[in-house]
């Protein structure tokens, strides 16, 4: 008994040696939420799944609901475990990522949404921007009221990006319409996303959309028949009848030729110092739509066909609008952008020169806000 | 007006799972148990209720159920804290705190699969808002100008004194404990069923909490514990209507609750009095022992 059980010791080592050659790939993930939350980690662990099935050879370990204070000790226990790819997805994880890519410098490390990077350590995001422009199209349209009401988790440059994107749209179709932002200053309160969205439709906000982890405010919407916005994850199921269009994220695309690329040597824990990961449409990590395969709700077609909006001199319908960018921002190389210039801040001071693009450092780091978002903001430049 | 109205409304909505919970922690606390574990209670309420509301796809005569369970899921949890702060008399601010852990991790865990899933056929809040007003009232009067009324507030008063009466003091506590397990369970499926009808991990938060203190905030009284919720619910919701109006930060009105149960605190330690506090509020009961 003793014995069989040693011999099996040394057969699982002389093993896992073996592999440690040829294609042994263990990547961890730390969440900074439960994986059951609809939202971000939820789509970063759908995202896990769809990797491990796509690549074989590939291990996958993951730490939910990790304090970002405790990032350190959670990628100290994983790379005891044998992580030797260690994805962590959260903002605040940023600092103790870098301190652990020094600490493990045979470990790649891959944070999400942060800037700061290190030889063995790269960044990715998968970002909106561009379909919050398009959803703020639709927004512009349905309303009556000319008030768009809007639920942010954190004023932060990533929402402060994406709300602006969003106004950017509004206002081309409704040039006098306004975005109320309320903050709830939590990624998942259902209780306080209720109550801001509750507080904005009080304020006369007919349209909603919102950038939190729950589906609170479709439903809280879908309750007084107002139509609403879903982000991150297919939410059409909570209100099919209200939920126009919205964001949906795909990690899946991006993890897979991620984790490829390790396994076959070209990215290695000495060349990632440059690597960063931007993935939009093109690269269909993000798509538009409130469901995969509905980039618009059926329900609301006949009204946004009616809508019109001038471009370039041109009437055309807020319908084919949005399909002819959300084409465009899928196509090989994209002609346009949103934060194209000339823009202005909320302020009326030029941000965006004529004939210039924001680039991808501008983006990761804008404080202003475009003109039409009415709440307030903290970092914001006069 | 309308704005005052579309307050009010607000008020009671948020303030209804806070009014049934407190109602509940005041029945055990009435006989002398505190039982700190509201919010783990409301947890698994709110999970039992979903569960059996999704299970059976909610129809007229299945909210019932969903709300029976809840209730049944609330008192089986508050039994255990019974067990161990009644009959093995354990300290009864540590059990509840486990409990609201055990009570959050065990709803996690099992309510994995029922994540993301939304609920149709949403009840409407108002007969909930009137049955926790009406359940008020009952209970005042129950405390008041009933003999159950009488033997529980003994109970929890002077224990030794009513058991020379005649009353069975661990059984009022074990009933007072059931009692108000059920109602931090009901409280939990209100979240889940009508409030905002899914459910995730988490999704009490801290209301259970909130809750708890009402508790000392309103002096043990039941008629009190309606304005109470009304208040901080109404509070709640001004967070984020003055929002970015009027120049006053929101985090004042977030915080205010709060401050208010310590002022209230502070005011009743000035004058050298528990306010209405049992008499025996957090210590086990032994025959024969003082």
């Amino acid at each position: 008994m003793g014995k069989s059980w040693l011999v099996s010791i040394v057969a699982a080592l002389g093993l896992s040696f073996g592999m440690a050659q040829q294609t042994n790939l263990k990547a961890c993930f730390i969440y900074v939420g439960p994986v059951g939350d609809v939202g971000w980690t939820f789509a970063h662990d759908e995202a896990r799944r769809a990797a491990e099935k796509a690549i074989p050879g590939l291990q996958t370990q993951f730490v939910e609901s990790v304090k970002p204070a405790d990032t350190l000790a959670t990628v100290d226990r994983l790379v005891s475990g044998g992580c030797n790819v260690i994805f962590t997805t959260s903002f605040d994880f940023m600092d103790q990522t870098l301190e652990a890519a020094k600490k493990y410098p045979d470990v790649i490390f891959a944070h999400a949404s942060g800037f700061k990077r290190a030889p063995n350590m790269l960044t990715y995001m998968a970002d909106f921007y561009q379909i919050y422009y398009l959803n703020g199209l639709m927004a512009g349209a349905l309303t009556r009221s000319g008030k768009v009401g809007y639920v942010g988790a954190f004023p932060i440059p990533e929402l402060k990006r994406h709300i602006s994107a969003f106004a950017l749209g509004v206002r081309a179709v409704n040039p006098r319409a306004t975005v109320n932002v309320k903050w709830i200053n939590a990624w998942f309160d259902p209780v306080k996303a209720r109550e801001a969205a509750e507080a904005l439709m009080a304020e006369g906000n007919d349209i909603l959309a919102f950038t939190e982890d729950t589906a609170s405010v479709i439903q809280t919407a879908a309750r007084r028949k107002i139509p609403s916005f879903s982000h991150y994850n297919s939410m059409y199921r909570f209100a099919p009848d209200y939920v126009v269009s919205g964001q949906i994220v795909d990690w899946g695309v991006l993890y897979i030729d991620l984790l490829r690329k390790i396994q076959n040597g070209t990215y290695t824990t000495k060349n990632l110092q440059n690597v960063d990961y931007w993935w939009l449409a093109r690269e269909k990590a993000v798509m538009l739509g409130a469901q995969t395969g509905m980039p618009i709700n059926p329900k609301f077609e006949a009204a946004l066909k009616r809508a019109t909006m001038t471009v370039n001199g041109k009437r055309m319908s807020v319908y084919d609008r949005v399909m002819e960018l959300n084409k465009d921002i899928m196509s090989a190389n994209p002609k346009w952008d949103p934060f194209t210039g000339p823009i202005r801040d909320r302020n009326g001071v030029i941000r965006v020169p004529a004939g210039r693009r924001m680039t991808i450092k501008e983006l990761n780091e804008m404080q202003w806000m475009a003109p039409g978002v009415v709440g307030q903001v903290p970092d914001e430049p006069k | 007006m309308e704005e005052i109205l579309n307050a009010l409304a607000r008020a009671f909505s948020f303030g209804t799972p806070l009014l049934i919970a407190c109602l509940g922690a005041i029945i055990n606390e009435r006989a002398g148990v505190v039982n700190l574990g509201v919010e783990g209670m409301m947890a698994l309420g709110a999970l039992a209720g979903f569960a059996v509301a999704f299970g059976s796809g909610l129809g007229d005569g299945n909210l019932w159920l969903a709300l029976l369970a809840a209730m049944l899921a609330g008192a089986l949890a508050a039994l255990l804290h019974g067990f161990v702060t009644i009959s093995l008399r354990a300290n009864q601010f540590v059990s509840g705190l486990a409990l609201t852990m055990l009570g959050l991790g065990v709803a996690g865990l099992l309510g994995k699969r029922f994540e993301g899933q939304p609920l149709f056929n949403q009840p409407p809040e108002w007969p909930f808002t009137l049955g926790a007003i009406g359940l008020a009232a009952l209970l005042a009067f129950v405390f008041y100008a009933t003999k159950i009324g009488l033997s529980l507030r003994s109970v929890g008063e002077n224990p030794a004194a009513a058991d020379l009466l005649g009353i069975n003091v661990l059984l009022v506590r074990y009933a007072a404990v059931a009692a108000g397990g059920s109602l931090a369970g009901l409280a939990g499926a209100y979240l889940s069923l009508v409030y905002r009808p899914s459910w995730t991990d988490g999704m009490t938060g801290g209301l259970g909490w909130i809750a708890v203190a009402l508790v000392v905030f309103v002096g043990w009284s039941p008629l009190r514990a309606v304005f109470g919720a009304v208040f901080f619910g109404l509070l709640y919701y001004l967070q984020f209507r003055l929002q970015g109006q009027g120049g006053i930060p929101s985090e004042v009105f977030a915080s205010l609750p709060y401050i208010l149960v310590i002022l209230v605190l502070a005011l009743s330690g000035l004058r050298r009095q528990q306010g209405n506090a049992p008499e025996a509020l957090g210590r086990p009961y032994q025959r024969g022992e003082r």
